[in-house]
């Protein structure tokens, strides 16, 4: 038992309930459960998103296009629906979209020794540009894919009118439970099943903590790495076709201030930027943390832009009190070899 | 002679040169001096930028937050000209925020050892969040005539923060080729332990390299806020993101130790005449940034394969050499 109670995932568990009960103390109608189920669909997009970040991360690598993929996967949908296709097949060719850009993604990682910041920073502009032409694009080959209102004015406004049956995606509810966070907790599950569960998810941690000994040890790194990347495309999709229903217009910048808060979420889960470690739990609980305290912030008056230097501030703070919390244990594990060897 | 023609520098260069070419050749008034000059001038910003983040990634760390810092520094430029300040003071405000902005991160890497990324992905927020506080979130306009005037000087035709920056650029080459403590930031970042072992001071060299970040971001901050004369509170928002790419392009290696100053001032060059290019072929500015993520995909993806093909050719050498010798009896 006291091994769970040690673990990182523990403390944040403890970090939010408290959180909550601070929110809550200053503000009674944060504690309202129904508000704090329904709190969860401002933030499920960096919990799409950063869930199978996570994957990628503990390889070492890193994948900061999805925000860009978000617009993609949304501008994608609302296109394929004004072209007259059932909004929900649209949505399917949507995260299809998102599969591919990870594709993409994880192809040029996994077959050369590019950085793979580098190579999202690249799929960043590519996949951010591809979703601001499109429209442009489909109306120079003689679709008019934008609607009735021209193409200036979906420029501001995006795709909207959208089907009420596509909205209801983040109306909808199970008892009183909405269906997005069901959604949400379903695919951490999987994630975290396949992470923890299975070979695939062993192999990622050694690929992120040696990547010479898991070639040599004949881990198939090629393909795992493709399909960290993959799932790191799908849930930036999920989480673009997901806020088109909540924000009910799709849109090419959806999602493009998300960057800080969906890599906030997975090294505050405990992910190691380096490599190596990290867990669905932690991205979950950390996210599901930043959430609410953005919730209550806002709920009490804080501005956006205050509320951005919190969050920067606990980012780096909790970075800094890890790394000097092992440094001060290396200290302590040299000082006892030190004095034991003293002795002997 | 040939290793010159081999180096990123002079493939960078060359693509642009052929870009601009080709553009003339579709628009001739693309092949205009005055719309040469308004190219170049066009990128002074985002050189400035790229040069500092140059530092940074020589000593094989990583500065997102640059694009805030500027964006912070043309805030406390702006605020003090509209409280009256004279310019110049002005200016060493602006610098000095730029500096104490990269002070900060050097303070997070190298004293708290946060991992760079993390630290600066921090303060971008930080400091975004932070112009907005200081300016109550609305633009900064009416900014007195004098700031915008610098913008207007002109020599030869050339605007005045041309041939500045040009001199930055200038002193930045010297001073890293032949200045004993600038070849620091090549050492710490190709190998930092070795570095330490050789008495070099690593930390010292890292806090220097995101101040000069900072500092670099604050030049920025002054080119822009003279070149369009107020200040937006998405100043400089994404150059982060553009100044990485443009030290890639420009062949400044992510692994650390590896680039020159004149290398990320072309790959800064080459990403501002993409955007200028573009619209001399009347394509729309919507796919700018399609382009830019094309282009330095296919900059690094070259890069990765003519590294493999000579590596190659060394072991085919090298396996073709030991045959021959093994034919001769040299076997012993």
């Amino acid at each position: 038992m006291s091994r769970y109670l040690k673990t990182w995932e523990f403390a944040l568990a403890v970090l939010l309930v408290l959180e909550i009960l601070v929110l809550g103390a200053i503000n009674p109608t944060f504690y309202d459960p129904e508000n704090l189920l329904y709190a969860t669909l401002d933030f499920m997009h960096i919990l799409f998103a950063a869930l199978p970040l996570t994957l990628v991360i503990i390889t070492a690598g890193i994948d900061i296009s999805g925000v860009s993929v978000m617009g993609l996967a949304s501008i994608t949908l609302g296109l394929a629906w004004v072209a007259g296709m059932n909004v929900f097949v649209a949505a399917g060719i949507a995260l299809l979209v998102g599969v591919l850009a990870g594709l993409f993604n994880g192809v040029l990682v996994a077959k050369t020794d590019v950085n793979p910041l580098v190579i999202t920073l690249g799929t960043l502009f590519m996949f951010g540009g591809l979703a601001q032409g499109m429209p442009a694009l489909l109306d120079l080959l003689g679709f008019k894919a934008y609607g009735s209102e021209g193409l200036a004015a979906y420029q501001y406004e995006g795709i909207t009118g959208l089907p009420e049956a596509f909205i209801a995606l983040t109306e909808g509810t199970l008892g009183i439970v909405p269906l997005p966070l069901l959604l949400v907790l379903a695919f951490a599950l999987v994630l975290g099943v396949l992470l923890h569960r299975t070979r695939f998810g062993r192999y990622l941690y050694l690929i992120g903590n040696n990547p010479e000994a898991a070639r040599y040890s004949g881990v198939p790194l090629v393909r795992a790495l493709i399909y960290a990347y993959v799932l790191s495309g799908l849930g930036a999709a999920l989480a673009g076709v997901m806020l088109t229903s909540y924000m009910t217009s799709a849109r090419a910048d959806l999602g493009s201030d998300a960057l800080l808060p969906i890599i906030t979420a997975v090294v505050l889960g405990g992910a190691d930027i380096l490599g190596g470690s990290g867990t669905i739990l932690g991205t979950l609980l950390a996210g599901a943390m930043l959430g609410y305290l953005r919730q209550g912030l806002l709920a009490l008056g804080v501005t956006n832009d205050l509320i951005q230097v919190v969050v920067g501030s606990i980012l780096i703070a909790a970075m800094a009190a890890k790394q000097l919390a092992h440094w001060w244990g290396e200290r302590r594990l040299k000082r006892r070899a030190l004095a034991g060897r003293g002795r002997g | 002679m040939r290793r010159w023609l081999t180096s990123r520098e002079a493939l960078v260069t060359g693509l642009l040169v052929l870009l601009v070419l080709f553009t003339g050749l579709v628009n001739p008034n693309a092949l205009k001096f005055r719309s040469l000059v308004e190219v170049v001038n066009a990128s002074l910003s985002l050189l400035l930028i790229t040069l500092g983040e140059m530092f940074v990634i020589l000593t094989r760390g990583i500065d997102v937050s640059v694009g805030s810092a500027a964006g912070l520094s043309a805030v406390v430029l702006g605020l003090t000209l509209n409280l009256g300040w004279p310019l110049s003071l002005a200016i060493l405000a602006a610098l000095a925020t730029g500096l104490l902005a990269g002070a900060v991160n050097a303070v997070g890497v190298t004293l708290l050892r946060v991992p760079p990324i993390i630290m600066t992905l921090g303060t971008l927020g930080i400091y975004r969040g932070l112009m907005r506080i200081l300016t109550g979130g609305s633009w900064i306009e009416n900014l007195p005539q004098n700031i915008k005037a610098l913008n207007l000087w002109h020599l030869l035709g050339v605007p005045f923060f041309v041939w500045a920056t040009l001199a930055v650029l200038a002193l930045t080459a010297y001073v890293t080729w032949r200045a004993r403590p600038a070849r620091y930031f090549y050492a710490v970042g190709d190998n930092p332990e070795g570095a330490y072992f050789l008495g070099l001071p690593v930390r010292p060299t890292q806090f220097a390299a995101y101040t000069l970040a900072g500092f670099f971001a604050a030049l920025a901050a002054v080119v822009f806020t003279s070149q369009i004369g107020f200040v937006s509170m998405n100043a400089a928002e994404g150059y982060e993101l553009k100044a990485i790419a443009a030290n890639v392009v420009g062949g400044v290696s992510l692994t650390g130790g590896v680039g020159t100053p004149l290398g990320a001032a072309v790959g800064a060059l080459f990403m501002t005449a993409v955007h200028s290019m573009l619209i001399f072929l009347g394509v729309p500015g919507i796919w700018d940034n399609a382009f830019a993520g094309v282009i330095l995909l296919l900059v690094v993806y070259l890069d990765y394969h003519v590294r493999r093909t000579l590596e190659f050719r060394r072991r085919q050498a090298r396996v073709q050499g030991e045959a021959a010798w093994e034919a001769e009896g040299g076997r012993s």
